[in-house]
């Protein structure tokens, strides 16, 4: 069995004598590896850092000084917070996500189009009108509100047959009332 | 020096720390006084130029005073500046300058050799040997790389380099054994 790296570093740094380890004397490999840790260490040549200018350490000093002391002034906790990017990145995440949560909102609001008063009522259920504030709300003030106050109030929504009508031009009104005098007269009222 | 820095100068390490943390004048200046060359060595060591090497040992020294209240007391100052040092070093190099792409000429035996004796040629072999050397030690692996400069540029014990590092002296030893082994066969590769 070989030395192990421990024992040769100890050998070839002569914290350990080689008659310490018989095996040395039997056993080329060890041999090789252990002259060659020794070759090696001696080519890495002992040396010193060139020493800076005697001015350096006193700048040095200085800088350090200067670091620590606006390390020291304390800061808005914001700053801390976002500036931390553990803290960011998950925000950034979720900033993004809100953003293609929203535009698909509006895309799909965009693009389907509004239902009739019939269909909408299915829309909200009692649950949910519990759920959301707003919601419960604008169904406690619209409660005792009939079809005429509505439509008086202008609530009737886009895309109904009283919004169609109350927002007709002068012109398309004219149409309308033809349109009906002749269904009228053709069904004989 | 103040009369305040004077007893200040008193205190042991411990003592200084909990001075700083309490926010007393001058303390932390005397941790950085009493350690920055050694620390600035070890980043020279790193990256081989003066400039780097002086901005690398500010921000030892700003994490350091971040991560005052940290220190136990359970190593030395010294070996605790030595361990956020080879992180920020570690982390430098491999972000940055690579050992052996430094760019200042380092004129590294200057100190151990007499020029009376030595050759102009002799000069210029021995730095480039120096460079090469230094270019195989920019590759090893970090912990290889950071046990190899403690132990042969920092002369520090496999103790200590185990407390800086947070390894066992086993390890330290098993690292700085594979350390020169893949160092000799990278200066084997560039011959």
């Amino acid at each position: 069995m070989h030395l192990r790296p421990d024992e040769l570093v100890d050998l070839a740094e002569g914290a350990r004598a080689e008659s310490s380890a018989p095996h040395l004397a039997v056993c080329e490999v060890c041999r090789g590896t252990l002259a060659d840790l020794r070759a090696t260490m001696g080519d890495i040549a002992p040396s010193d850092v060139p020493d800076p200018s005697p001015l350096f350490w006193n700048e040095l000093s200085a800088r350090v000084r200067e670091s620590v002391a606006v390390e020291a002034i304390p800061r808005p906790f914001w700053r801390d917070l976002f500036a931390w990017p553990r803290v960011l990145v998950p925000m950034s995440a979720l900033a993004a996500a809100a953003v293609v949560i929203v535009a698909m909102s509006v895309g799909s609001r965009t693009t389907r189009p509004a239902l009739p008063i019939a269909a909408t009522e299915h829309l909200l259920d009692a649950q949910q009108i519990a759920e959301d504030p707003s919601l419960g709300l604008v169904a406690d003030l619209t409660a005792e509100m009939d079809w005429d106050t509505a439509r008086e109030a202008g609530l009737a929504p886009r895309g109904s047959a009283e919004h169609a009508v109350t927002h007709l031009s002068a012109g398309e009104l004219r149409e309308l009332g033809r349109i009906l005098h002749e269904e009228l007269a053709n069904s004989g009222g | 020096m103040t009369a305040a820095d004077a007893s200040l100068g008193v205190l042991d390490e411990r003592a200084l720390v909990e001075a700083c943390l309490a926010g007393r004048d001058g303390a932390f200046d005397l941790i950085v006084e009493r350690h920055r060359r050694p620390v600035y060595q070890l980043c020279y060591r790193f990256v081989g130029n003066h400039e780097d090497a002086s901005d690398l040992s500010q921000d030892v020294f700003l994490r350091a005073f971040r991560g005052l209240r940290s220190f136990r007391g359970q190593s030395s100052l010294a070996t605790w500046l030595y361990r956020i040092g080879v992180n920020v070093c570690l982390n430098r190099v491999t972000a940055k300058t690579p050992l052996g792409r430094a760019t200042e000429t380092i004129d590294d035996d200057k100190a151990f050799v007499d020029d009376r004796i030595e050759s102009a040629s002799d000069r210029v072999l021995r730095a480039e040997r120096a460079s090469r050397v230094r270019e195989a030690i920019a590759r090893l692996p970090r912990k290889q790389r950071a046990t190899l400069v403690l132990r042969m540029y920092h002369e520090m014990s496999h103790q200590e380099i185990a407390e800086v590092l947070g390894s066992s002296v086993g390890a330290v030893k098993a690292n700085f054994f594979h350390a020169l082994g893949n160092l000799k066969r990278i200066l084997g590769e560039a011959q």
